[in-house]
């Protein structure tokens, strides 16, 4: 009879289904060659950042280099580097130790990388490798003209004019503890009016007049191309968020010529030099790997002349 | 009730009730306090109308439902001391629908008993084809159909020989002809008179039609609302002047003056 | 396009397959869990209600908002893969039981009746007769759950989980439109893939006899 014969064939090659599924689930844990994966989170000078490492480990080594970039924050890129699906990312240590570690806040920058870097090795078996050299923390701000007519450079200095200052900030340091609220508390800082604006409209309602005082990001691009002033933090009340490489150990024992080539670029970028490629990148559309080329060519980091 | 019906002290008895009822756990009685005994070797018939009880005493029989007074013996053991499992593969057990396995050929329906009994390939074979014949269907043909290309008759043969695979001594049928067109019916059970004397099993088979019990029955067991009215053989049914036996008998009556085309 | 494909086709690809990973583990779990309690289900209608019941909420409530709700649980929070394989089968759940109990329930009574008549254990009965008779009912039980577990985890890259809804936000977060299509075309060749696949399995095992009347 015929009909058997057609249905036992068609429950065999059905049950190959169900074998070529496993295989390929079998495929999905094995990994990948002689690849680096380097992360980032999903805003330009984590995109910057991560292309100065894919760069310089392209360079120093004879790695393959994947680019994993504008992932959606802190969160994913963590559990990216837990599952081992990127092998480094550039945090910024004053989000480590809260947002990752949950750890509370401090304002010492040493203690803070000591802590993080010893956390992540014991949770983690994350190297931190040493901070890149710059540190984007909040900047508060005014027009460079103010801060030369009233000889204002330090915020202790500006608590006498501050009353008459309307400030501008973005809802994140107007609500955060460690932002407005703590700073006032910490300086005796009172505004004369404190707006919640939209953060990127910030630097131009300062320069418009309309405010007189922003909270920024000390490495945002158009702190190097306008004539404005960060207040400094002489008081030390700001944690510290320098910008350092999370490596995984096992990353490092396979290859450790990445150790290397990231090492090179321990403390190469200040403040300024961050400003001034973000402005390039955000404000200027320039492609991003041309910055970065850019800058490696510039600090001599790509072996060429 | 007659002498000839009761069966007598020493007789090979291979079921019994003794005082036997049932309630459901919501209080409605489906059987009281019945009595009667069956003899290897002969039919005994259940006879009465829906509801009366004759499934619920059938299920008794192979532990399908328990006793919730008295007891049922089969074999001479209380039904409640036998494993159900081992009690139910040595009774072959035919329902109305049959119940046929769809997604098995006639061959593996037929020998399921067999085979869960461990039987070596080639009994199972042998035995098939042996059934198949003696039910009247060609084992060439039928083996390796399916449930759903027979037709009604030839399925219920099928159900029938599926019962008598593993050659149980006693076999319990209830009501296995109800689904089937008359003529189809007639054809089945006159094969299946031939097939009793073959056989020479213990077998209880349920019915609501008179004629039936009549052609196939040893004895018959009248039952009403859960209780036993009366045990008679075929003749004795048909004489018998209590009111529920007679009123079966004219009601067969009524259908043969019909037969007859007409009134005298 | 060609040199996107270039540039791009092995992250693709691994992300193909960490999606399929999530999904397998997933639909692995939900079938472990699911067609035991599905059997149960069948077996004590009582059941019914408090089990589907609950696999109801879990699947009603938004995946975003579950696997939010499951991101602070300890051990289980730690890691997305965990986190994000816990809430898919939570989703997968309901269909796959749901299915398993109305194939199993759905299988004649007389035949049930018969089977157990002839001398076959309980055991028996649902390895022989209602888990063969019921396998097309939960295969299709387990289609809707796949497919639904490719679109969730999906979602998933929202807390971590990578696959290729990484891409696609990624892709939002660049505006990119080549991004987003290298995660979205994958992700819908995926669910259309198993749904086929599965379908034709389905298919092939459905049971021999058909429910309406039989030759004369």
């Amino acid at each position: 009879m015929k009909r058997p014969d057609r249905r036992s064939r068609a429950r065999t090659s059905s049950a190959l289904i169900p074998i070529a599924f496993v295989a390929l689930l079998m495929a999905a844990c094995t990994r990948r060659g002689e690849t680096i994966v380097v992360g980032s989170k999903n805003f330009p000078e984590q995109a910057l950042l991560g292309e100065i490492v894919a760069q310089q480990i392209e360079a120093r080594t004879h790695l393959r280099v994947e680019r994993r970039f504008y992932l959606a924050g802190s969160f994913i890129c963590q559990q990216a580097l837990l599952a081992g699906r990127i092998d480094t990312y550039v945090e910024y240590t004053g989000t480590a130790l809260t947002a990752i570690l949950h750890d509370p806040i401090e304002s010492d920058p040493a203690t803070v990388f000591a802590q993080v870097k010893q956390e992540y090795r014991r949770r983690f078996n994350f190297e931190v490798m040493p901070s890149l050299g710059f540190n984007n923390t909040f900047a508060i701000v005014i027009r460079g003209q103010e801060a030369r007519r009233l000889n204002v450079h330090t915020l202790t200095q500006a608590v006498p004019y501050a009353r008459q200052w309307r400030a501008g900030f973005g809802y994140e340091f107007m609500e955060r503890p460690d932002g407005y609220p703590g700073m006032a508390k910490a300086y005796g800082l009172h505004f004369a009016s404190a707006r919640i604006l939209d953060l990127g409209l910030l630097y131009r309602a300062l320069l418009d007049n309309q405010v007189d005082v922003v909270a920024g990001n000390s490495t945002d691009g158009l702190l190097a191309a306008r004539d404005l002033t960060i207040l400094q933090d002489d008081k030390h009340y700001f944690p510290p968020y320098e910008a350092v490489p999370i490596v995984r150990e096992d990353t490092l024992g396979r290859y450790p010529e990445v150790r290397d080539a990231i090492s090179e670029l321990a403390g190469e970028i200040s403040d300024p030099e961050m400003q001034k490629m973000n402005y390039a990148v955000a404000a200027q559309g320039r492609d991003l790997s041309e910055v970065a080329r850019g800058f490696l060519h510039d600090k001599g980091l790509d072996g060429k002349q | 009730m007659s002498q000839l019906a009761k069966a007598q002290p020493g007789d090979d008895v291979i079921i019994e009730f003794c005082r036997a009822g049932y309630r459901l756990g919501g209080g409605a009685t489906l059987l009281n306090n019945v009595n009667f005994s069956v003899r290897r070797g002969e039919t005994l018939v259940l006879l009465g109308r829906s509801g009366a009880g004759k499934t619920t005493a059938l299920r008794l029989i192979n532990r399908l439902v328990d006793p919730s007074e008295g007891e049922v013996f089969v074999e001479r053991r209380r039904t409640v001391d036998w494993d159900p499992i081992a009690l139910r593969r040595h009774i072959g057990y035919v329902i109305q629908e049959t119940g046929l396995f769809p997604h098995y050929t006639v061959e593996k329906n037929i020998s399921l008993v067999p085979r869960l009994e461990r039987w070596t390939d080639q009994q199972i074979r042998t035995r098939t084809q042996e059934l198949l014949t003696l039910v009247g269907l060609d084992p060439a043909i039928f083996l390796k159909r399916y449930p759903h290309e027979l037709s009604g008759g030839q399925r219920q043969r099928v159900g029938v020989a599926r019962a008598l695979a593993a050659n149980p001594p006693i076999l319990l049928m209830d009501e296995p002809f109800g689904a089937l067109d008359p003529l189809t019916r007639a054809e089945i059970r006159a094969e299946f008179q031939t097939l009793q004397r073959q056989l020479g099993k213990a077998i209880v088979l349920v019915t609501h039609d008179t004629g039936e019990a009549l052609l196939l029955g040893t004895r018959i067991a009248l039952m009403e609302a859960g209780e036993l009215k009366g045990l008679y053989s075929p003749q004795e049914l048909l004489g018998s002047e209590e009111p529920v036996a007679a009123a079966y008998v004219d009601q067969l009556r009524a259908l043969e003056k019909f037969d007859r085309g007409g009134g005298r | 396009m060609n040199q996107f494909l270039a540039q791009h086709g092995n992250e693709i690809l691994e992300a193909s397959l960490e999606h399929i990973w999530l999904v397998g583990a997933t639909m692995l779990l939900a079938i472990a869990i699911g067609v035991p309690l599905g059997i149960v289900v069948a077996r004590k209608p009582w059941l019914s209600k408090p089990v589907l019941g609950s696999a109801n909420i879990a699947e009603t409530i938004p995946s975003l908002a579950l696997l939010g709700f499951l991101l602070p649980v300890p051990w289980l929070g730690a890691r997305a893969d965990r986190l994000t394989i816990t809430a898919l089968t939570l989703y997968a759940l309901l269909p796959i039981i749901r299915n398993t109990a109305a194939g199993i329930s759905g299988v004649d009574p007389a035949v049930r009746e018969a089977a157990r008549g002839m001398g076959m254990s309980g055991g028996q009965i649902l390895l022989h007769v209602e888990l063969p008779l019921s396998v097309s009912t939960i295969l299709a039980g387990i289609r809707v759950a796949t497919v639904l577990t490719v679109g969730i985890a999906t979602i998933a890259a929202a807390v971590g989980a990578g696959g290729l809804g990484e891409f696609i936000f990624r892709g939002l977060a660049m505006v990119n439109d080549q991004l987003i299509l290298a995660g979205a075309i994958p992700a819908a060749l995926l669910a259309l893939g198993a749904d086929f696949l599965l379908g034709i399995m389905e298919r092939v095992l459905r049971p021999v006899a058909p429910q309406h009347k039989p030759a004369q």
